[in-house]
C-alpha cells in the first residue's frame, strides 16, 4: 500500500507520524503541568500546615482557645469609709455594668450601642482607641450603674444575632452622700488616665481600672481597692454560654475609719450651704480632723462614673471653682485671724508684754503712708488683750513695726504657716509666709517696712489655708504642741507632733484676748454661747488693696474668717472658717459657733450617758490640754 | 340367616302395631329422613348465608361511601371553621391595626425551625416588604418575637420563649420596670425586680419600650409565679400571644409608644378586658423607630424612686429637720441650735 501510494503516501505517513509526536508532546506537557500544579498545591498546603501547626502554633492555639473560652471580670467592691463612730459615709451598692467584648466587636454596632446606652459616640470611640494597646480579650466597661431601661436594652440586644459584643455584669458601685457632702475630703473614683498610669502610685494598675482620683479615695486607694475576681465560661460558636470553667471570687477592699465626726461634719455642711468657703474642725490634742468641708461642692456620684463627660465639663468650667478643696487649697490672706500669732511673736520676742499699750486714733502713718484701723474713730489706748478682743489694727501695726517681719515669720513658721500641715489628703497647698529672705528669693526685691505693717494684720504677701489656721491655733492653745492633722483613725502611723518652747503665760494672755472677742465685748459678741465656752478670733480680709480697687473701679467684698477653740479651759476642738466674700468676720463666727455647739452638746450627751451607766449623774472628762487659767497655774 | 331373622322380627312388630304401611317404606323413610333434614338444613343455611353475605357486601360499600361523605363533610366543616377563625383573627387583627398607632404589616407563619425545641418561625414577609432585622413581631394578643434575619420574601423570627430573647417590660399595676427573658419553655422570667417590690399573680406585664424594639404598651404575659429570690424576685409570666394559636402576625415597621391600660384599683380587675386606648389624644404616644438603629425613643425612667443613701444622708436630713423644728438656720445667727433637744413627735395623720 505504501509502495502503491508512492511519494504522496510517504508524505502523508510522515505527516501522521509528526502529528502523533506532537500529540505525545502535548500530552506529556499536560501531565508535567499537572504534576507541577500538584506539587505547588502540596507545598502550599504544607506551608500552611507548617505555619498553623509549628511556626505560629502558640498564637493560633491561643486564638482558638479564646474563641472557645470567654473570661468576665468580677470587679471587687471597694472598702467602705466610716466616721469615727462607725457610721457609713461612703458605701457600696449592687448595680449592673455593661461590658464591651472587643473580640466580638463590629465597628458598625458602636453607633446604635452608644445610642441605646445614652453614651457619647465620639467619646466611646476615643475610649476604644485608648484601649487599642491592650489585649483584645480584655473587655471594656462601657457603662456602669445601668438603669432598668438600659438593662432592658442590653439584655434584648446581646443575643448572637444582634450585638454579641455586649455583656452584662453585676458589680458593686460606690454610694456617696448626696448634696456634695464632704465631697472634697472623700474624693471619687474614676477610670485611670494615661498620665496616672505613668505615676508610681498606680504601678499595679492597668488601663480601664477604677482608681481613687481625689481626696481620701486617692490617698487610701491601695487599702480601699480590692482584688478583682474572674469567671471563665465555655461558649459555643454563637457565643452562648455552655459551661462555667472557672470562678475566682473577688476580694473586697478594706474599709477605713475616719476621725471625722459625722454630727459636726453635717452641721458644717449645713452652715456652709449657699456660701463659698471652708470649715475645718480639729482636735488640737491629737490632730484628729473632726470636720472638713469646702463649698461650693459637687455631686460625687456623677463624677464617679466612667461616662461623666457633661458633668465634668460643667464643673471644670464653673467660675466658682467647685473642684477646689478650699479647706486645704484656698491660699488667701487670713486677715485678723493672724493677729494671735503676731501677738505670740511679739510676746516671745520680749519687745511687747501683756501690759504694753498703744494708742489708736483710727489709723497711723508709717513710712509716709497712712494705714487705717477698721474702726475709724479709733480704739484709744489699747492693750494686747483689748487689741485682740477688738481687733485693733493700729496696735498690731505698731507691734509689727517694732518686732519686724522676720520675728513674725519665725513664730508663724513654728505655728505651721507657709508649709503644708501634712494632712493625709493629696494636693495640699502650702500658703505663703513672707520674710525678707522670701521676698528676695521669690520676688527679687528687698523687704520694705510697709510690707511688715500689712503682714502684721494678716494681709500683704501673707496667705494661709483654713487648715493651716486651725492647725496653728490648735498648737497655740496646746501650749506649743502642733499635732499633724489627719483623717484616718486607728493604727495608721501618725507623724510626731512638733513642739516649741513657749512661755505659757504668753499663751494664756493670747487665749484670754481671743476669748474676749466672743465673750468680752469683742468683735464677735453675737456668736457667744451661754456657757462662755466658745472663743475665737475674727478676720475680715481684703482681697485686693484699696488702691487697686480704686484704680480698677471695682468694689470687691472682703473675705470673712474666724478661728475658734472650745472649751475655754482645756480646749478640745479648734475650728477655722473661711467665707469668701462673706464681708464680715463676725458672720463667719456664727458658722464656727454652730459647729462648736454641736461638739459641746454631743460631749454633754456622752458624759450624761457615761454617768448614767455608772450610776453617776455627770462624769466630766479631764482631757489633756492647756487651760487659760488653772492649767497654767498647775504647770507653773 | 340374620337378615331373615331380622325380617321376621320386624314383620312381627308391624303385625302387632297394626299399621297399614309397608315395612320397607318405613325403613326407607326412617333411613332417609335424617339425611334429608340435614341436607335441607344445609341448603337453607347456605342460601341464607349467601343472601346475607350479599347484603353485607352492599352495606360495606355503602358504609365506605357514607364514611367518605362524612370525611368530606368533616373536612369541609373544619375548613369552614378555619375560615371562620381566620376571618375572626383577620377581623381582630384589622381592628388592632386600626387602633394601634404603630405602622405594621401582616404576615403569615409558613414554617418552624428544625428541632423539637426550636423557638424560631418563618414568616412570608421579607425585605421586599420592608421587613428588617430587629423588627418586632406581634399579634393583638401580645408580642411574638423579633426578626433575626430578613430575606427577600421571608424572614426568620426568634420567639419570645427562646432562651436568647429578652425585652423590656413594665407592670401596669405597679409600674415596675424589668426585663422579660425567654426560658426555652412556655414561660418567661421577669428579671431584675427587687425582692422588696410587690408583684402579684394575675398581674399583666406590658412592653415598656425600654428595649427600643417593642413599642410601649403591648401585652407580654400574665404573672403565674411571683416569689422572693436570692438576688431578685422570681417572677414567671405566661405569654399572652400564644393563647389562640399563632398563624398570622404583624411586623412592626415603625413603632409608636402607647399608654398602658389602667389597673382598676377599686375592683382589682386586670387590664386585659379593656381595649388599648386609641392613639388619638394619647399623651405619651412617641414614635419609636424599629431596632437596631433607634433614634428617638426616649430612655424611660425608673420607678424605684430615690437611689441608695448612706448614714451621712440620713443624718443630714435629721439635722435639717432639727433646724426646721427649732427655727434655726445653721451658720446664720439668730437662735442657737440645741442638739440635745428631744425630737418633736410628728402629728398623727388624720383618719377619714
Amino acid at each position: 500500500m505504501f509502495r502503491a501510494s508512492g511519494r504522496a503516501g510517504r508524505e502523508e505517513y510522515q505527516e501522521r507520524l509528526s502529528l502523533q509526536r506532537d500529540e505525545g508532546k502535548f500530552a506529556q506537557g499536560k501531565i508535567g503541568l499537572l504534576q507541577y500544579v500538584t506539587v505547588g498545591v502540596f507545598l502550599f498546603l504544607v506551608g500552611g500546615y507548617w505555619n498553623l501547626q509549628i511556626r505560629n502554633e502558640d498564637v493560633y492555639s491561643l486564638k482558638a482557645e479564646r474563641n472557645r473560652i470567654k473570661s468576665f471580670p468580677i470587679p471587687a467592691a471597694r472598702g467602705k469609709i466610716l466616721d469615727r463612730d462607725g457610721r457609713v459615709i461612703v458605701d457600696n451598692h449592687s448595680s449592673f455594668s455593661v461590658l464591651l467584648s472587643r473580640e466580638n466587636l463590629q465597628e458598625e454596632h458602636l453607633a446604635p450601642i452608644a445610642e441605646g446606652l445614652n453614651l457619647d459616640y465620639e467619646e466611646l470611640v476615643a475610649r476604644l482607641n485608648r484601649f487599642r494597646k491592650r489585649p483584645k480579650y480584655q473587655a471594656l466597661i462601657l457603662k456602669q450603674e445601668l438603669t432598668p431601661a438600659e438593662i432592658a436594652f442590653v439584655e434584648s440586644h446581646r443575643d448572637p444575632d444582634t450585638f454579641p459584643e455586649l455583656e452584662l455584669i453585676h458589680t458593686e458601685r460606690r454610694v456617696y452622700p448626696g448634696n456634695g457632702f464632704a465631697a472634697h475630703m472623700l474624693g471619687y473614683v474614676g477610670e485611670i488616665s494615661e498620665s496616672e498610669l505613668n505615676q508610681p502610685e498606680f504601678v499595679k494598675n492597668q488601663p480601664g481600672d477604677l482608681v481613687g482620683k481625689t481626696g481620701l479615695e486617692r490617698q487610701y486607694n491601695d487599702i480601699l481597692t480590692g482584688e478583682d475576681g474572674q469567671r471563665q465560661v465555655l461558649v459555643n460558636n454563637k457565643g452562648e454560654e455552655r459551661r462555667v470553667l472557672g470562678f475566682k471570687a473577688a476580694v473586697p477592699g478594706e474599709s477605713i475609719q475616719l476621725t471625722i465626726d459625722l454630727d459636726l461634719q453635717t452641721v458644717a455642711e449645713l452652715a456652709m450651704e449657699g456660701k463659698r468657703g471652708a470649715v475645718v474642725a480639729l482636735d488640737p490634742r491629737n490632730g484628729e480632723v473632726l470636720a472638713l468641708t469646702s463649698r461650693p461642692s459637687y455631686d460625687l456620684s456623677k463624677l464617679a462614673s466612667r461616662d461623666r463627660g457633661a458633668e465634668w465639663r460643667e464643673i471644670t468650667t464653673n467660675p466658682e471653682k467647685p473642684l477646689l478643696n478650699r479647706a486645704i487649697q484656698a491660699q488667701l490672706a487670713p486677715g485678723s485671724t493672724f493677729k494671735p500669732f503676731v501677738a505670740l511673736s511679739a510676746l516671745e520676742s520680749g519687745e511687747v508684754d501683756e501690759n504694753t499699750s498703744f494708742g489708736c486714733g483710727g489709723g497711723f502713718n508709717f513710712f509716709g503712708r497712712y494705714f487705717h484701723c477698721h474702726k475709724k474713730s479709733g480704739h484709744g489706748g489699747t492693750s494686747l488683750k483689748k487689741a485682740l478682743a477688738q481687733s485693733c489694727d493700729v496696735y498690731f501695726y505698731q507691734v509689727g513695726n517694732r518686732i519686724g517681719i522676720d520675728q513674725i515669720a519665725k513664730w508663724a513658721e513654728i505655728a505651721g504657716f507657709g508649709k503644708k500641715t501634712g494632712i493625709d489628703l493629696p494636693a495640699e497647698a502650702s500658703g505663703t509666709l513672707p520674710s525678707t529672705k522670701w521676698k528676695i528669693r521669690a520676688l527679687r526685691e528687698r523687704w520694705y517696712g510697709g510690707d511688715t505693717i500689712s503682714v502684721s494684720i494678716g494681709q500683704g504677701y501673707l496667705t494661709a489655708t483654713p487648715i493651716q489656721l486651725a492647725h496653728g491655733m490648735g498648737g497655740l492653745v496646746m501650749g506649743g504642741v502642733w499635732h499633724t492633722p489627719h483623717l484616718r483613725k486607728g493604727d495608721a502611723p501618725q507623724k510626731a507632733a512638733r513642739k516649741a518652747e513657749i512661755d505659757l503665760t504668753h499663751v494664756r494672755t493670747i487665749m484670754d484676748g481671743v476669748c474676749d472677742v466672743v465673750n468680752g465685748g469683742g468683735t464677735a459678741g453675737r456668736s457667744r454661747l451661754p456657757n462662755g465656752e466658745f472663743c475665737g478670733k475674727t478676720g475680715t480680709a481684703q482681697i485686693a488693696s484699696n488702691e487697686y480697687q480704686k484704680a480698677k473701679g471695682i468694689r470687691l467684698k472682703d473675705n470673712a474668717w474666724f478661728v475658734a477653740f472650745a472649751p475655754r479651759v482645756n480646749p478640745e476642738i479648734v475650728v477655722s472658717v473661711l467665707w469668701e466674700e462673706g464681708e464680715h468676720g463676725p458672720d463667719a463666727a456664727l458658722i464656727a459657733r454652730d459647729v462648736v455647739k454641736a461638739y459641746l452638746d454631743k460631749r454633754a450627751r456622752k458624759q450624761y450617758s457615761q454617768g448614767a451607766g455608772e450610776g453617776v449623774q455627770v462624769k466630766l472628762e479631764q482631757p489633756a490640754g492647756l487651760s487659760s487659767g488653772e492649767r497654767t497655774a498647775e504647770n507653773d | 340367616m340374620i337378615v331373615l331373622l331380622a325380617q321376621l322380627v320386624l314383620l312381627a312388630v308391624q303385625v302387632k302395631n297394626n299399621q297399614d304401611v309397608r315395612l320397607i317404606r318405613v325403613w326407607a323413610v326412617t333411613a332417609i329422613t335424617p339425611l334429608a333434614r340435614v341436607l335441607e338444613g344445609v341448603r337453607a343455611n347456605t342460601i341464607g348465608l349467601a343472601g346475607e353475605y350479599w347484603e353485607l357486601w352492599n352495606v360495606r360499600s355503602v358504609n365506605k361511601q357514607l364514611q367518605a361523605e362524612l370525611d368530606k363533610t368533616k373536612l369541609e366543616n373544619h375548613y369552614l371553621r378555619e375560615e371562620l377563625a381566620t376571618a375572626k383573627r383577620a377581623e381582630a387583627m384589622a381592628a388592632f391595626v386600626q387602633r394601634n398607632p404603630s405602622k405594621t404589616i401582616g404576615a403569615r407563619i409558613i414554617g418552624a425551625g428544625a428541632g423539637a425545641s426550636s423557638k424560631v418561625v418563618f414568616i412570608d414577609r421579607g425585605s421586599t416588604s420592608g421587613v428588617m432585622r430587629g423588627m418586632a413581631v406581634i399579634t393583638p394578643d401580645g408580642i411574638v418575637g423579633k426578626v433575626t434575619s430578613a430575606y427577600p420574601t421571608g424572614s426568620m423570627v426568634v420567639m419570645i420563649t427562646d432562651p436568647t430573647f429578652a425585652c423590656g417590660v413594665i407592670s401596669n399595676k405597679t409600674r415596675i420596670h424589668a426585663t422579660a427573658k425567654g426560658q426555652g419553655n412556655n414561660q418567661l422570667l421577669v428579671d431584675y425586680i427587687q425582692n422588696e417590690q410587690t408583684v402579684e399573680v394575675g398581674e399583666v406585664f406590658y412592653t415598656s419600650g425600654d428595649d427600643r424594639i417593642f413599642p410601649k404598651g403591648l401585652p407580654v404575659g400574665t404573672v403565674r409565679v411571683a416569689k422572693p429570690g436570692k438576688l431578685f424576685k422570681e417572677v414567671y409570666i405566661a405569654p399572652t400571644a400564644f393563647d389562640k394559636g399563632l398563624e398570622e402576625v404583624l411586623v412592626v415597621l415603625e413603632g409608636v409608644h402607647q399608654q398602658l391600660p389602667e389597673w382598676n384599683l377599686q375592683t382589682g380587675e386586670g387590664p386585659m378586658a379593656k381595649p388599648l386606648p386609641p392613639p388619638e389624644g394619647s399623651g405619651d404616644a412617641v414614635p419609636v423607630p424599629a431596632s437596631p438603629t433607634p433614634a428617638t425613643a426616649p430612655a424611660s425612667t425608673s420607678s424605684e424612686g430615690v437611689g441608695p443613701t448612706t448614714d451621712a444622708d440620713r443624718l443630714l436630713n435629721r439635722y435639717k429637720e432639727l433646724g426646721a423644728e427649732q427655727g434655726v438656720t445653721f451658720g446664720a445667727g439668730g437662735k442657737i441650735p440645741n442638739f440635745n433637744a428631744p425630737k418633736t413627735p410628728k402629728p398623727a395623720p388624720e383618719k377619714n
